[in-house]
């Protein structure tokens, strides 16, 4: 292995992308899947599973895209 | 990360399914990343490092994938699934710890929080009287969440706040999921 791949700004690019990428796609994936199972009946415990899973994937994907204003000093 | 839903009542009469099957040899190819992650931290070659974290979690994509291309699905896959995650994300976080590139006090609670959610599921098979587990449709979230956390550290990508953030969120997780399998009723389960 040599000793790292490629320069620490490509490489903080490279993490940038990867994450605001992923994190904006399950943002999007998880408030879609929200909406479509909105009028799903929550008495149902699996619904409610779901629909707190997909609350939580939006937050997670917030915090990843935060993350990334973050490293880049935007907020 | 992949488990078995709690809604069906009965499972019908599955088709055998041998442990040696893609699926499984995709999940455990996860390990051999192991070694060359860690002797990348031993060697500060941090960039390495996290693209052989980056190799970790797209295996655990590819795996579901297989799985479904094979048709090789099984309890035991999943629970392989789970235990791999388990070992690979664990093995990385206590890593970065150990060599000072993440902060120990969430490394400690996320692996302490981690060990009580699988003592739960134990108990919630014993209690469903199945070999199915609870489908956490927010703990699957959590585990790529995790899987990124170990690449964060390595990368040097604001690591205090991913770490210090993903505790109050596996906190939250892991309170539901203790009330879904502990308190609430099990759906299905033997009288």
């Amino acid at each position: 292995m040599s000793n790292e791949l490629m320069s620490p700004t490509a490489f903080k690019w490279f993490i940038t992308f990867l994450t605001g990428g992923l994190a904006s796609a399950w943002f999007v994936y998880d408030s879609i899947n929200l909406l479509r199972t909105r009028k799903l009946d929550r008495s149902d415990a699996s619904v409610r599973d779901k629909h707190f899973g997909y609350v939580m994937g939006i937050l997670i994907g917030l915090v990843g895209v935060l993350g990334c204003l973050r490293f880049h000093d935007v907020v | 990360m992949e488990a078995v839903a709690t809604t069906a009542p009965e499972a019908p009469a599955k088709k055998t399914v041998s442990p040696f099957n893609p699926a499984n040899a995709v999940t455990a190819s996860r390990f051999i990343t192991l070694p060359f992650f860690f002797m990348a931290v031993d060697n500060h070659q941090l960039q390495w490092a996290t693209i052989w974290m980056l190799i970790c979690g797209l295996l655990d994509k590819l795996d579901g994938l297989a799985a479904r291309i094979f048709n090789c699905r099984s309890a035991f896959g999943e629970l392989f699934d789970a235990i791999t995650d388990g070992i690979c994300y664990g093995f990385g976080l206590i890593v970065v710890a150990a060599y000072g590139i993440a902060p120990w006090i969430p490394v400690a609670a996320i692996i302490f929080l981690g060990v009580a959610n699988t003592l739960m599921r134990v108990i919630y098979v014993k209690r469903a009287g199945r070999a199915t587990n609870y489908k956490s449709y927010a703990m699957e979230r959590l585990v790529a969440y995790t899987g990124y956390l170990i690449g964060f550290a390595t990368g040097g990508m604001e690591v205090k706040f991913f770490f210090w953030v993903f505790v109050p969120l596996m906190i939250t997780i892991v309170a539901y999921d203790t009330k879904r399998m502990l308190i609430d009723p099990v759906p299905g389960a033997k009288a």
